[in-house]
């Protein structure tokens, strides 16, 4: 089976890439056409395909994907202005869609995110699973969470058309060696961390974790057209995420806790200014946003059930692990492909 | 004609949010269709602005909306071809800028207008910013006396890794304009320069690529202008910090100058103290203005109210004036002279 991985590069991307290889597959990595892969470890690996084109024109994709039999799209853009994730995001899945079609390809196994759920309404503590509300006001979130809604949408609305089947898969927020302080356990002000909502707990994913949960779900026939949420067993509170965090860097910032509920009061009272004195034209930054700091921020439980139910999945690194590779010298997607076939094969190798 | 026009737009890039959002919110014009290659950008702008529809073919949408006035938002390369169709589908044409990469092209294109008895506008928006209304005041009513000495100043960080025109991935196509990336603003500093020098007898220019390599074509241009004892340059880098898009004009009783990204006006000009008070009573004046000027960037910025405020004041009087058969602000005579200056700066003969 040739699996055709777009964001090969990218942060998740060259996990998911080592991970294929790891469990068997033939890979095509999508690769931009000026990206450096020299610090890929798989890019001279005899199952990996290096193919470069660049998802925002639509030129060379079909082509590329002739001999394909399900595509893991990760492309998107995390940085830039609202247009610049558009085109990152959002051009580029329809581009590849329209290429899937024309390749006749019928089986796609797209990387989502947490960030499309609606966090504003729904009350605090509440679990979230797959069957959590999806955002309808997204105008009140960041260009991130827009664009990724927008392309959720298009790619259900492409399978519902082409009768393919489309599985979206929803990592929590995912970190590793290149993402250890993130925006889900607080904000960077310099030198200064501040810990917004210590006690609540965190939906992450470690980097390796996640690429194999992603790449299982080729093969697992019960993950086939399904949403599945993807987060690691035992999650931890901000506090201690931090904590570990803290523990393994070298210059660490300032913790300076701050309670929820204080920041949920400063946000709604920004809001309300906004909305009342200023007829909510004031571009306001995202912890003041109350729709985007309960995104990023307000305190949810969450399940990996159906993550573990569908592709037999177990995240293979605790948190503490987690943490450990990540900050040693190692070559992860090294160590990662030492364990792969020799050459790959038609069907996945069995999981151990 | 009735009190509002039927208004079209083609391209849905950066850009077009200035244009949609005026459109959106203007008595003159009825939104009637969106036009991109890609369906969902085309489908995100026309929910987004409230148009009537989207479309991916443009000719399309001129044979369904039959609009009054078309926008055309696209990539210079392709307003030859837009602009030609729209002229032909009767509609008058607002083009972005450069409206065509040649002076013969916009001749071209100036022709058919004149023919098809329709109005052609290409963008000239920061002639409408505010600052630069009040320095042609002044020189308007002698504030400044003879003018002298005009400067234009723009510093872009176009070689900054990341940005738009440094993407190796997929090169914009404006590197592919006679002067490169300093096209993208050329139109800009010309037209500025003519509001205050309307007529240029002498040309030195110095176009250069500092970065080297064969994506920039130039990232660099000094030039000095001469009509008979007045004098004038025009400056582009990539190199300095921070970004700024400044005008200084220098007259026979005084200056003004400005900076259109962080809007100031700073008048060194005879006060009412006479010569031996007017120095003191400028730096009164000058700190107390920057001050407030402060204060109103602050609040503009917060506001979202960006440089681009003079494009919404240009499109609102060309359609007033297109409703009211009034003579367009952005003349022939305007569009004429900037892109023969353009092209003067280009031409080989007046290189150093």
């Amino acid at each position: 089976m040739k699996l055709f991985i777009t964001g090969a590069s990218g942060f998740l991307g060259k996990y998911v890439v080592a991970e294929a290889v790891r469990q068997g597959y033939a890979v095509k990595a999508v690769v931009r056409p000026a990206t450096d892969t020299s610090k890929l470890a798989w890019a001279d690996h005899p199952a990996v395909e290096l193919v470069r084109v660049d998802l925002r024109q639509s030129r060379g994709i079909a082509e590329a994907l002739s001999d394909v039999d399900c595509v893991i799209h990760m492309a998107a853009v995390k940085g830039g202005d609202f247009y610049d994730r558009f085109a990152g995001t959002v051009l580029t899945t329809e581009n590849l869609l329209g290429a899937m079609t024309i390749a006749a390809v019928k089986k796609l196994v797209a990387t989502s995110t947490f960030s499309v759920y609606d966090y504003f309404k729904p009350s605090a503590n509440r679990v979230i699973d797959e069957a959590f509300p999806i955002e309808s006001e997204p105008e009140y979130r960041d260009a991130y969470a827009q664009t990724k809604l927008i392309q959720e949408d298009m790619m259900r609305e492409w399978g519902d058309t082409n009768g393919a089947i489309v599985t979206l898969i929803r990592p929590g927020m995912i970190y590793g060696r290149e993402a250890l302080w993130n925006a889900c356990h607080g904000a960077d002000f310099g030198s200064k961390w501040l810990l917004i909502g210590p006690n609540a707990l965190i939906p992450v994913t470690y980097v390796e974790n996640c690429a194999e949960a992603i790449v299982l779900s080729v093969g697992s026939a019960a993950a086939a057209g399904e949403v599945i949420n993807v987060v690691d067993d035992n999650l931890p509170t901000r506090r201690q995420f931090t904590k570990a965090l803290v523990k393994r860097t070298e210059n660490p910032p300032q913790v300076i806790p701050m309670p929820w509920g204080m920041m949920r009061g400063v946000s709604s009272l920004a809001w309300f200014v906004n909305q009342q004195l200023l007829k909510g034209k004031a571009r306001l930054p995202g912890l003041l946003i109350p729709a985007s700091l309960d995104a990023r921020l307000k305190p949810f439980r969450y399940t990996n059930a159906k993550a573990k139910k569908t592709l037999n999945w177990t995240p293979r690194y605790t948190l503490e692990a987690a943490l450990d590779r990540s900050v040693s010298d190692q070559c992860l997607l090294s160590d990662m492909l030492a364990k792969a076939p020799v050459t790959p094969t038609l069907e996945p190798v069995a999981q151990g | 004609m009735g009190k509002s026009l039927k208004a079209a737009v083609i391209g849905t890039g950066v850009i077009s949010k200035q244009h949609l959002s005026f459109l959106d919110s203007s008595d003159h014009s009825e939104l009637v269709g969106v036009c991109d290659l890609s369906a969902a950008a085309a489908k995100y702008a026309a929910e987004t602005f409230h148009a009537g529809q989207a479309f991916t073919d443009y000719q399309a949408m001129l044979a369904e909306t039959k609009p009054d006035v078309v926008h055309i938002l696209t990539p210079p390369n392709t307003h030859q071809k837009l602009v030609t169709d729209c002229l032909n589908a009767q509609a008058h044409v607002i083009c972005e800028k450069p409206i065509t990469p040649t002076y013969e092209d916009f001749k071209t294109l100036w022709h058919l207008a004149q023919e098809k008895n329709l109005h052609l506008i290409e963008n000239h928006n920061y002639r409408f910013n505010e600052a630069i209304l009040k320095i042609e005041d002044m020189v308007k009513y002698g504030t400044l006396g003879e003018v002298q000495e005009v400067e234009v100043r723009v510093a872009l960080g176009y070689r900054e890794a990341g940005g738009r025109f440094a993407d190796r991935n997929l090169p914009n196509p404006v590197h592919k304009l006679p002067a490169g990336v300093v096209h993208d603003v050329i139109t800009h500093m010309a037209y500025l320069l003519l509001r205050f020098m309307p007529e240029v007898d002498r040309v030195a220019a110095a176009w250069s690529n500092h970065g080297g390599g064969d994506l920039f074509k130039y990232d660099d241009l000094d030039a000095i202008l001469l009509n008979g004892q007045q004098h004038a340059r025009l400056r582009f880098s990539c190199y300095t910090k921070p970004e700024c898009f400044t005008l200084f004009v220098r007259g026979s009783q005084g200056y003004a100058e400005t900076d259109l990204f962080q809007p100031y006006l700073r008048t060194v000009i005879p006060r009412a103290g006479g010569e031996q008070l007017s120095p003191l009573i400028n730096h009164f004046v000058n700190g107390w203005d920057l001050m407030g000027s402060s204060v109103k960037n602050f609040r503009n910025k917060v506001m979202q109210r960006t440089a681009y405020e003079g494009l919404h004041r240009l499109l609102d009087q060309t359609y007033a004036a297109i409703l009211h058969d009034q003579p367009m602000p952005v003349s022939f005579e305007d569009m004429d002279k900037t892109n023969r200056l353009i092209e003067t700066l280009l031409a080989e003969e007046n290189r150093v």
